[in-house]
């Protein structure tokens, strides 16, 4: 007779063991750890007026790709930090690095996305004071980044011709979570007749009728004009909002 | 695999809690799940049953409640629930939409099989 398995449980004493049987309600949100490192990392981001945007897509779609070349065009007075999050390798952060820009490189080991918490500690690698955009490349993933808040302000979405026009009807729930996306590696269309730039667009719209969708080559440079005006939109917005709240602070009376 | 993650946040509540209520065995455990939330539910009993081994919840059965997707139409106020991930109103046809239900992720309640004798310490 022990107390493990149940076996101490008779018909005599059923009624004294069992008594208690209720039902506890909880309602607590199975992610609230997470999610709460993340209101707390965007805190940050706020006190420092940076846009933090979360680079998305497949694995190979050209995350890294497109921030070399984002990195390039855009004017040097906006200073830019990278977080990599790969399984294995400092490979992503190796080449970012080369370009001048501060990178931080997250190996998630087995885990298929990064979290609020992984990017926590790489920020303490980083002076945020001197960033006006950090880009968070997320494990190379359609399914699971998307269920975790590191606390970005925005999702951008890539998806490059090489992977199908359908990708947006199969991972419907990534594309939902998108603040804009970008059709990437447009320079391989003319050898990839399968891929229909109007069918994916027509697939996004479904689930998302005002996802703001933008076509570029990373290599040749082409189309990348709308995507460094939104970014640079989106940092006028940020520093603008930041203002007006420092502002706030210094007509508060002091005591 | 993000289920791992999503169960051991389960696992946290489970056991602060069966500690608060002085709870010695979990029978079961109800679980919503939101279909936005890309949760594959049997991935995540599956983990469950690896992650609750030797705890309070050893051998409790989780059970998962799906929650539809529904929207409400930000043009006309149409709400409506969302077939496949198709956010097209059908009041107007309109595709801009605030989501109404579906992102759900929250443990609503568990059985307590046992209590704990008075004075008795939590596993």
């Amino acid at each position: 007779m022990c107390d493990n398995c149940g076996c101490n449980v008779t018909d005599g004493n059923r009624h004294l063991v069992e008594a208690d049987h209720r039902t506890i309600e909880v309602l607590e949100d199975l992610l609230h750890e997470n999610d709460r490192q993340a209101d707390h990392n965007r805190a940050h981001f706020d006190a420092m007026g940076l846009l933090a945007i979360n680079v998305m897509s497949g694995p190979g779609s050209g995350k890294t790709s497109l921030l070399e070349a984002t990195i390039k065009a855009l004017p040097d007075r906006v200073r830019l930090a990278v977080i990599e999050g790969d399984l294995e390798t400092e490979n992503d952060a190796e080449r970012i690095r080369r370009h001048g820009v501060p990178a931080v490189q997250i190996t998630t080991g087995m885990a298929c996305h990064l979290d609020a918490h992984m990017v926590h500690d790489a920020l303490h690698e980083l002076d945020l004071a001197k960033v006006d955009i950090l880009f968070i490349e997320n494990v190379g993933n359609l399914v699971c980044p998307a269920s975790f808040d590191i606390g970005q302000h925005c999702n951008v979405l890539l998806l490059s011709v090489t992977e199908g026009d359908d990708k947006p009807a199969k991972y419907p729930v990534m594309v939902r979570a998108a603040d804009q996306m970008l059709i990437t590696k447009t320079d391989l269309l003319p050898y990839i007749e399968e891929f229909s730039v109007r069918r994916a667009r027509d697939a996004v719209r479904e689930i998302r009728s005002d996802l703001p969708v933008t076509e570029l080559s990373a290599k040749t440079g082409q189309g990348m004009g709308p995507w460094l005006a939104w970014l640079q939109a989106m940092v006028a917005e940020r520093q603008a909002k930041f203002r007006r709240h420092a502002q706030g602070y210094s007509y508060a009376p002091h005591r | 695999m993000h289920e791992t993650a999503i169960v051991e946040g389960l696992m946290r509540i489970l056991e602060a809690q069966a500690a608060r209520h002085r709870v010695a065995r979990i029978s079961s455990v109800i679980v919503k799940v939101g279909r936005l939330r890309a949760v594959e539910p049997a991935q995540l009993v599956a983990c469950f049953e690896m992650f609750a081994e030797g705890t309070v919840a050893e051998g409790a059965q989780l059970k998962i409640e799906a929650v539809s997707v529904r929207a409400r139409c930000k043009a006309c106020a149409t709400e409506f629930e969302v077939p496949r991930f198709r956010f097209e109103c059908p009041g107007c046809g309109g595709g801009d939409v605030d989501v109404v239900q579906g992102q759900e992720l929250y443990i609503e309640s568990f059985e307590a099989a046992e209590r704990l004798p008075s004075g008795g310490v939590p596993k």
